[in-house]
């Protein structure tokens, strides 16, 4: 019985085992309670909105990225209307490659503003400023056009100033008013865009009629497989916040490429992307810069074919005059060591890259030598030894850096533009700006996968190369209200070479607060305005005395209080684009996009308003014959004819159809855009040495030279800038946005950040209340100490500096989130006397950042 | 129908924030996301970046205490909120380990993620994912999303997170250094229970195995009584 009953217990145990495992086997669960449905039934699972259409646009005025996306519209489900609700991406965009970042998303919404403006104003009371009662009437936008023309027409070309970026109509406008246009990019790109022009291509050329196209740059740059790059501050806190870029860092990171950053701030890009990274003193990065170009020399590790190619790196230059010798057609010359004499460039015969010349020309002696050489010379004490003294960064990582650097050229790359450590932050940021494209061109990643690549082979043409002048324009002011006519390097290539080089806003406030030489400011400066100048506290004295002022705009913001006349502008996607890829010109690429939107209220488009003002009061330059008969505008139908003469379209509207998207996805021919737009002939080259500067009385080569000045007494310490993530400049788009005010909140970026370290010897503690001044010795007027909270950050890493975040500080009463929210950065950043600025600086830049300030308890 | 899981590789977010929009874009919560209520949101610390966001535990608390069943655990991952059920008391708030509902005062209803379980049948990722501009939030798979982390921890000799926190999650996170030290909430970790444990290349043949071995050893000692009992008799 046992036995039977044993064999019956042993089977019915294996038999629950077997059922056992099989079970595990199954998806059904032991514990776990799942809810089983059908998908759909529940509400999580059902479409928060119906999309009725996606219409194709390209980001503008969030940055330069320029990224391409679809604005999916539907209806909101809030309100049962037809919205734009959200966007989505454009994967053929080789910017993009369909992503997008949270400033586009932020103009979405900011259509629907409710502070956006919808009228044109007209101030009554006679006293401006913030906390006046403008007394503002309501007008209709063509009536407020009519009578600002009226009186624009009153003055003299020389007593108006166009505070606009350079632009095809403000161009055209400026030109043939014959006023001065002068703006705020002064302080993002300035540098990036005189150096370019001075060494890698005589503005205009053949592939964009202006070297200002209205990205700024002629280059992008080949992150995505680019082996090694070193970064000067580079890694901003509003690079964190660039789909358009960081889609290309993400790619190049995961392609194992390094990358070397110097900032004395620790953001999120540099934990995640940086290599190595070094917590440099402020406004030093030009040491380093330097002592790479020794090393680099001293190991003769350039990229020998770039230089004698590419680059004038053997071209002779006359030791006396500080001039490149050249042929009588313009032809740079060279040492042919075999012939033993010199030859043309292009022609000569095993060129020297380095050593000391006589040369005979045109009957004289002439002592020569080698551009290589000089810059040898130039940078023989730079030692990495020197450089570590001055930076804070080893000498023995300086030294590894530029061996590495050299090693991985072609594919090695020092990116720059905007607002890096070359951007205008500091006096020396024109001599670093030139020290790396020197370094670029010892790589020689010019014009080269994995470095700078050149846009190519694609045109968008202004107005004046579709509808030129019909007579020459009159000669711009000779004594200009921003004072560029100091500046004669810059100067030169504004007024002869490309109207929309910018300038200089580092001065045009003390120009109108010092002098009389303006009358009339008309400020075209979407979202920027006010904050876009430095010390604006100078230019708000100076509006009292100024007989007109003008704001095109989509908001009512600081500036406004201030004007005379508010015009309503319309939002960016209420416009139809059309757009190069300029940061990413790997291949020749239109994107186009169309309006999503009529604008709601009584706005004018900037081309019409600049129509209508050129047709009054220049009405020869605004007509095809030059009659002034309305009857016979000219045509300014730019996008027609750049997508036909690129043979893809019949029209920018027939592009729009077929889908307003065209690329040429040809290999990349490594320097065959430097040999067709480069300087010299018959082939171009990269120019290092700036024989412009020593005209002016400055170094040809980049040397050393400090910040403006050294801190003194409780003014020590360094102020840094940057950029929430999720905000552009000043732009109200961003800062009058209640859920982008809580992101910022809640990441601290409406406070002033320091080292913790730093804030124990000054008593502070988290969230303490502080002010922050300048020394009257620089900031000499109309001083205007911030308020501001402290963070205590060990992302500062140095206790010598502080960050203050940019844009914030709005004091407009109307915008209801912005307002009053924040400190003003641009208040403790003096305008600068163009007899100063002139002997550091012969570009005329801003320096926004070469400013030391005290921190103290309130 | 597949399960599904999100990986965040922290070492490629730059705490842009573009999640954190692109969600309140594609549920229009604005107006809570005004007020500091978010689905998702990355916090810079100086550690690191918190992205805190609903973890999907594979055993979700909230789930378990809620008295109304307003949150239930999908099939295919997502913890997922009726507001028509909820009553606004808060439990979910309270019980959850990694602080995740957020309660609006002012609705009386919680703010949390659902994984987009609305585009998943679509095909489509959520759409944080979606417009992650470095890639470094990824979507799939569970048992794919699960390995890929494990595999890149690994690799990179990375932290992982997510993992047998509270018993699992469907939210992996890899990061240089333990996620706690720059603000992740310290969640005990559990084994993976049910359904999870069995999950996996190794789980259901271990088990098969542990089963057969078992009994195997219950045969040999049944067999080993008999023969003694056996013997005794002789």
């Amino acid at each position: 019985m046992e036995e039977k009953f044993s064999m019956k217990r042993r089977s019915f145990l294996k038999l629950a085992g077997a059922a056992g495992v099989a079970t595990a086997m199954t998806a059904f669960p032991f514990r776990n309670m799942r809810a089983a449905w059908a998908f759909g039934d529940h509400p999580q699972e059902q479409l928060p909105y119906r999309i009725t259409k996606r219409v194709p646009q390209v980001c503008a005025r969030a940055c330069e990225a320029d990224c391409a996306y679809n604005v999916v519209v539907g209806v909101d489900p809030a309100t049962g209307l037809e919205r734009a609700l959200t966007l989505e991406g454009r994967p053929e965009d080789p910017v993009s490659n369909g992503k997008f970042c949270i400033k586009g998303m932020g103009f979405v919404d900011s259509m629907y503003d409710p502070d956006r403006l919808m009228v044109s104003l007209k101030r009554t009371n006679k006293t401006k400023g913030t906390d006046v009662d403008p007394g503002w009437i309501i007008m209709k936008t063509e009536d407020a056009v009519n009578e600002i023309i009226a009186r624009m027409k009153t003055y003299k070309p020389e007593e108006i100033l166009m505070a606009s970026p350079g632009d095809p109509y403000t161009n055209r406008l400026c030109q043939s008013i014959g006023c001065t246009r002068s703006d705020q990019r002064t302080e993002c790109f300035g540098t990036h865009y005189y150096i370019n022009c001075l060494t890698l291509t005589n503005p205009p050329n053949k592939f964009y009629s202006s070297c200002y196209t209205p990205s700024h740059h002629v280059c992008g740059y080949d992150y995505d497989t680019c082996k090694y790059q070193v970064w000067f501050g580079f890694d901003s806190f509003s690079k964190c916040g660039k789909a358009g870029m960081l889609n290309h860092w993400a790619a190049g990171k995961r392609n194992g490429g390094k990358i070397v950053m110097f900032n004395p701030v620790r953001t999120p890009m540099t934990d995640n992307f940086a290599s190595e990274y070094y917590a440099i003193k402020p406004g030093t990065d030009l040491a380093v810069a330097l002592a790479m170009i020794n090393q680099i020399m001293a190991g003769k590790k350039y990229n020998k074919e770039f230089m004698t190619k590419y680059s004038d790196g053997a071209a002779l230059v006359d030791v006396e005059k500080q001039t490149h010798l050249k042929t009588a057609d313009g032809m740079f010359l060279a040492w042919s060591v075999k012939n033993k004499k010199a030859e043309p460039i292009d022609e000569c015969d095993d060129p020297a890259l380095d050593g000391s010349y006589t040369v005979t020309l045109d009957g004289r002696q002439i002592k020569a030598k080698t551009v290589l050489q000089l810059l040898a010379e130039a940078t023989k004490t730079y030692t990495p030894q020197w450089a570590a003294k001055i930076s804070d960064v080893p000498a023995k990582a300086i030294s590894k850096i530029a061996r590495d650097f050299a090693a991985a050229a072609p594919y090695a790359l020092i990116p720059t533009y905007k607002r890096d450590a070359a951007g205008p932050n500091y006096a020396n940021s024109w001599r670093l700006r030139h020290a790396i494209q020197i370094l670029n061109s010892l790589a020689g990643s010019i014009d080269h996968e994995g470095g700078m690549l050149l846009l190519h082979d694609v045109k968008i043409p202004w107005i004046d190369e579709i509808s030129p002048p019909a007579l020459p324009y009159p000669e711009q002011p000779s004594q200009p209200v921003d004072f560029r006519n100091e500046f004669p390097v810059t100067d030169d290539i504004y007024r002869k070479k490309d109207f929309s080089a910018p300038g200089h806003y580092g001065m045009v406030g003390w120009g109108l607060y010092k002098t009389n030489r303006a009358k009339v400011a008309f400020f075209r400066n979407p979202h920027r305005g006010l904050f876009a100048m430095i010390h604006s506290q100078m230019f708000e004295a100076a509006s009292q005395k100024l007989e007109l002022v003008v704001d095109w705009n989509l908001y009512l913001d600081d500036l406004g209080y201030f004007c005379d006349y508010v015009v309503p502008a319309p939002h960016q996607f209420e416009e139809g684009k059309m757009d190069l890829r300029l940061y990413y010109p790997k291949y020749p690429c239109i994107v186009g996009g169309s309006p999503v939107q009529k604008s709601p209220g009584d706005q004018i488009g900037w081309g019409g308003f600049a129509m209508k003002i050129g047709l009054a009061m220049a009405p020869k330059y605004w007509t095809t014959d030059g009659s002034g008969n309305p009857a016979k505008k000219i045509p300014t139908n730019m996008g027609d004819v750049a997508v036909k003469k690129a043979g893809i379209a019949d029209s920018a509207a027939d592009f729009m159809k077929k889908g307003g998207f065209w690329i040429d996805k040809k290999a990349y021919q490594n320097y065959k855009q430097i040999e067709q737009i480069g300087y010299g002939k018959p082939r171009g080259r990269v120019k290092m040495y700036i024989n412009e500067f020593a005209e002016v009385g400055h170094s040809p080569l980049p040397v050393w030279h400090a910040r403006w000045h050294e801190t003194t007494g409780d003014y020590k310490f360094s102020l840094l800038i940057t950029r929430a993530p999720w905000h552009m400049h000043a732009d109200p788009n961003f800062i009058n946005n209640p859920v982008l005010k809580e992101v910022t909140v809640r990441n601290y970026m409406d406070t002033v950040w320091i080292n913790p370290e730093a804030a124990a010897k000054l008593g502070l503690k988290e969230g303490d209340a502080v002010i922050l001044a300048n020394d009257p010795t620089y900031m000499k007027d109309l001083p205007r100490p911030q308020k501001a909270k402290v963070h205590l950050t060990k992302r500062i890493t140095r206790n010598d500096c502080v960050l203050l975040f940019h844009g914030i500080g709005h004091r407009a009463k109307n915008l209801k989130v912005a307002a009053n929210f924040g400190y003003r950065d641009g208040d403790l950043i003096p305008q600068k006397d163009p007899a100063m600025l002139k002997k550091f600086d012969p570009t005329g830049m801003g320096w926004v950042e070469d400013v030391f300030v005290s921190i103290k308890k309130m | 129908m597949k399960r599904y899981a999100i990986l965040l590789d922290d070492t490629f977010c730059t705490g842009c924030n573009s999640c954190a929009y692109r969600c309140i874009q594609e549920f229009r919560y604005h107006d809570q996301a005004s007020k500091g209520l978010f689905r998702t949101f990355v916090q810079i610390n100086d550690d690191g970046l918190y992205q805190k966001r609903c973890m999907h535990c594979l055993e979700p608390d909230c789930v378990e205490n809620c008295p109304v069943k307003a949150l239930t655990k999908s099939e295919y991952g997502p913890v997922l909120y009726d507001a028509k059920k909820c009553i606004g008391c808060q439990t979910c708030v309270r019980v959850c380990k990694f602080h995740v509902p957020q309660f609006d005062a002012d609705t009386k209803k919680i703010v949390k993620c659902s994984m987009c379980a609305h585009r998943i049948n679509d095909d489509k990722k959520p759409a944080c994912v979606e417009i992650c501009p470095t890639g470094a939030l990824q979507f799939g798979e569970y048992e794919a999303m699960k390995k890929l982390a494990t595999k890149t921890a690994k690799e990179k000799k990375l932290k992982l997170y997510g993992y047998e926190e509270n018993g699992g999650t469907h939210l992996f996170v890899l990061a240089k250094e333990d996620p706690v030290k720059f603000g992740y909430p310290k969640v005990a970790k559990k084994a993976l229970k049910g359904k999870a444990a069995l999950d996996g290349e190794l789980g259901v043949p271990a088990l098969a195995a542990l089963a057969v071995v078992g009994f195997k050893k219950y045969s040999e000692r049944r067999t080993r009584l008999e023969t003694r009992t056996e013997k005794e008799k002789k």
